[in-house]
């Protein structure tokens, strides 16, 4: 028995397998170059690499496993594609052979050479700007950029917005609406992705085992579960700096990303908008965790909802810390949004320049740009 | 329960899975031969392809966690 997993983080199936028991191979096509458009797949493959059944009953399997297969001829074994032949191939200039690159580089180059990729993938796409499978590739190779050493600020809602024109040009490709859907609002998830991870960690321990460490873990979104209307929160604090007396954070000891999951929203629709809050570990900012939390605010719009414009991210025990931190929250837009809209946000925080430096309390504007489709 | 038990069982469930899902796969077609593709490994990130289990007949399931 033999996986493929067409996962974007793929060592949450090693997770899955070690939870479930499971030890057979896997191979990963986190940008399904298969091109799945659902799964679960089953097939039946005999000794000479046919299929011989797709989606099999149960009642198949002895026959298949009894049954004698005629020799076919076959194809040649693949090999690993020669990253510096066809990165001299480029110069073609023709879009497979950019392709060829930007899959290869994405795949098996080293993780500095994803920057490559991605640039091949945008060369290929000036050629042929309206093939859905090089903008969802080439969103697979943002967001594993963004999850890498070499990650870049925009990287998340580049990843999003090539998997959105991806769907734009195939609405029908389900393994491209789910990469949105996991990262995007309870009023487009058709379930929780990743509420499984909970339960698998808290098994796996009670088992006696350690369980497989995670390189990115889930985040809200992915846990969330859906809901069939938009909820908005009971209380909502009043705006804890409303006339924005605050010091402004000019020094950037806070730097901060916005991503917002799909890249444009439709009258009515949903978002999920991601926050991320890094300490900018040039000057040695540290959060000060002694006095009050992280405070987001969403200065909501006319017309527009948000589920909760007051947001907190709890300090951590430690005094000091250099933690990422995470918030995030979604919005509606109206029923007539009109222009994309430009939603004011701000975040109050403490934080402290360097080990011995003065800490203080500042505030970030954060002007979220919220794209509106024709849709 | 035995590792080659768990293997049957949970292939039973994966081919029952499929019988009450009623997904239809339209990629993959009966006497095709399965694409020579190289992909990671999940192990260890080597190379790896269907290729190399030839001489056996295979279970290939393509799924997610999620």
């Amino acid at each position: 028995m033999v996986g493929i997993i067409p996962e974007q983080h793929p060592d949450r199936t090693r997770l899955f397998m070690q939870w479930k028991g499971m030890d057979w191979p896997i191979l990963l096509d986190s940008s399904n170059l298969l091109a799945v458009t659902k799964v679960p797949i089953t097939l039946f493959i005999d000794e000479y690499g046919v299929i011989r059944s797709v989606q099999p009953a149960v009642e198949e399997l002895d026959d298949f496993l009894n049954q004698t297969y005629q020799e076919t001829t076959q194809p040649p074994q693949a090999g690993l594609p020669d990253l510096e032949q066809l990165k001299k191939a480029t110069r073609q200039d023709t879009v497979e052979s950019w392709r060829a690159y930007a899959g290869a580089a994405s795949l098996w180059g080293e993780s500095s050479q994803i920057t490559e990729a991605i640039e091949a993938y945008q060369q290929a796409l000036e050629k042929e700007p309206e093939h859905g499978p090089t903008h969802f590739h080439l969103g697979v190779a943002f967001r594993k950029r963004y999850d890498s050493e070499h990650r870049q600020a925009e990287d998340f809602q580049k990843a999003v917005e090539n998997w959105g024109k991806a769907l734009d040009i195939d609405p029908n490709q389900y393994i491209w609406r789910r990469r949105i859907q996991q990262y995007g609002p309870r009023l487009d998830k058709p379930y929780s992705f990743y509420d499984w991870v909970r339960n698998a960690r808290r098994e796996i321990e009670a088992r006696g085992e350690i369980p497989a460490q995670l390189v990115v873990e889930p985040g809200g979104a992915e846990f969330a579960y859906p809901s069939e209307s938009f909820q908005t929160a009971e209380a909502i604090k009043e705006e804890p700096d409303l006339g924005g007396r605050i010091f402004r954070d000019e020094k950037n000891f806070i730097k901060v990303e916005t991503t917002v999951v799909p890249s444009a929203v439709g009258a009515g629709e949903t978002a999920r908008v991601h926050l991320v809050f890094r300490p900018n570990l040039q000057i040695k900012a540290h959060w000060n965790n002694e006095v009050d939390d992280l405070v987001f605010w969403v200065d909501v719009p006319e017309g527009w909802q948000v589920d909760n414009p007051y947001l907190t991210v709890a300090n951590p025990p430690d005094v000091v810390s250099q933690e990422t931190r995470k918030v995030e929250f979604e919005l509606r837009s109206p029923e007539k949004p009109g222009a994309s809209v430009t939603i004011p946000a701000y975040a109050l925080y403490y934080v402290c320049e360097d080990i011995t430096g003065t800490c203080l309390y500042r505030r970030q504007d954060i002007p979220l740009q919220v794209q509106v489709s024709s849709r | 329960m035995k590792k080659s038990s768990y293997f049957y069982l949970t292939l039973v469930v994966c081919l029952f899975w499929m019988a009450t899902d009623q997904v239809k796969a339209y990629e993959f077609e009966v006497g095709q031969v399965f694409p020579n593709l190289v992909l990671p490994s999940l192990e260890d990130g080597r190379p790896g392809s269907i290729t190399e289990f030839r001489g056996q007949k295979l279970i290939l399931h393509i799924w997610a966690s999620w």
